[in-house]
């Protein structure tokens, strides 16, 4: 008998996550329903306990959908679908979603554009998605529960346009720097503070920066906080 | 009032009854078909007035229906909405080409969105 070429790591994930998407959306739909009240009225307890249950339901969905981003790039799948965009909306856009959330952990967003940014052509939900992830990473990464800034600008420099997300969270230690956009990385603190992430959010991101031909990068001191940039070459 | 019927084909039993439940709670008639071929009976059978309509299904994809309903001028201003966990922008654009009011992924979106999303087509219909 002619033995079955087994399949890619990759390729297994990408079939077991499409796989996990169907019972998910079961379990988060009924999930909502009974939050709402469909089936009758529901205690204050019981509501919280549900929302509870839907939080990491959704939980797992983003992981589900990291595992396919993941197999995506491994497999050199990553398409990026570019159309004239304007950044600076994008950002105000993505701002104006997070904020709430910031604001929940006593963090507040800082928005600065230096110059004007022509539209540009780019894919935007990707970069949406590299923008989240930069503002998520710096709300999640903090100990202190004092007040604290993340400060976003955007600017032009050449022919390129420049982001950059700073923080006064917990800083990357010198000896995990070199590992910062390794795929399941997380470093001790990280896992201790944020222990839902999966350890791809930047290992993506990175991938599709420089699908978009950009560059991405940080600068960051052990307990004083990290600024993540990328870059974007111009393309009207 | 007459009611207005909602076609719902979906090949996964527990969102069928749970969109099934959602819109009937909401005084539509709902008729529901657990494959693409069912799905077409149906449709030939009584025209409803809207369809939700899932991709991947049994005997015949959610596409293959698509291309059918707007190849028929009895059945090609039916609004129909798509409501899948294909994700992919190719998946989004081609449903979208073959004459979807709207795409939505089943894992990004909340079911209790569903009853006014009906409204709002069947609105535009007219």
């Amino acid at each position: 008998m002619k033995k079955e070429k087994p399949h890619k790591l990759s390729e297994v994930v990408s079939i077991v996550s499409h796989q996990f998407k169907s019972p998910l959306s079961v379990i988060k739909g009924y999930l909502e329903v009974l939050i709402a009240g469909d089936l009758g009225r529901i205690n204050e307890t019981q509501k919280e306990y549900l929302g509870d249950a839907l939080d990491n339901t959704n939980r797992m969905i983003n992981l589900v959908k990291d595992f396919l981003d993941v197999s995506t790039v491994e497999e050199g799948r990553l398409e990026l679908k570019k159309v004239s965009s304007d950044l600076d909306s994008i950002i105000k856009k993505i701002i104006e979603e997070i904020s709430p959330f910031a604001k929940a952990n006593n963090r507040y967003i800082s928005y600065n554009i230096l110059n004007s940014i022509p539209k540009m052509k780019i894919d935007p939900l990707k970069i949406e998605q590299v923008i989240s992830n930069f503002i998520y990473n710096a709300v999640f990464y903090s100990k202190s529960k004092k007040k604290g800034m993340i400060s976003l600008t955007l600017q032009r420099k050449d022919r390129n346009v420049i982001f950059c997300c700073q923080d006064s969270g917990i800083g990357i230690a010198e000896k995990d720097k070199k590992k910062v956009f390794n795929k399941f990385y997380r470093s001790e603190e990280a896992i201790t503070l944020a222990p839902g992430g999966s350890g791809f959010g930047l290992f993506i991101s990175k991938a599709i920066i420089e699908k978009s031909k950009g560059k991405i990068w940080f600068k960051s001191k052990k307990g004083k906080g990290s600024t993540f940039c990328f870059s974007l070459p111009i393309t009207t | 009032m007459k009611k207005k019927r909602i076609l719902i084909i979906e090949d996964d039993v527990f969102l069928l009854k749970l969109y099934s439940n959602k819109l009937k709670g909401e005084g539509f008639e709902v008729e529901k078909s657990l494959t693409g071929e069912e799905g077409i009976n149906k449709i030939s059978l009584r025209k409803p007035d809207l369809i939700i309509l899932d991709l991947i299904l049994p005997k015949k994809s959610g596409f293959e229906i698509l291309s059918e309903l707007k190849l028929n001028k009895e059945t090609k201003n039916i609004p129909v909405i798509i409501l899948t966990n294909l994700g992919q922008k190719s998946d989004i654009e081609k449903g979208l080409e073959l004459g979807a009011k709207t795409y939505l992924v089943k894992t990004e979106f909340s079911v209790n969105e569903l009853p006014n999303l009906v409204k709002e087509y069947l609105v535009k219909k007219k």
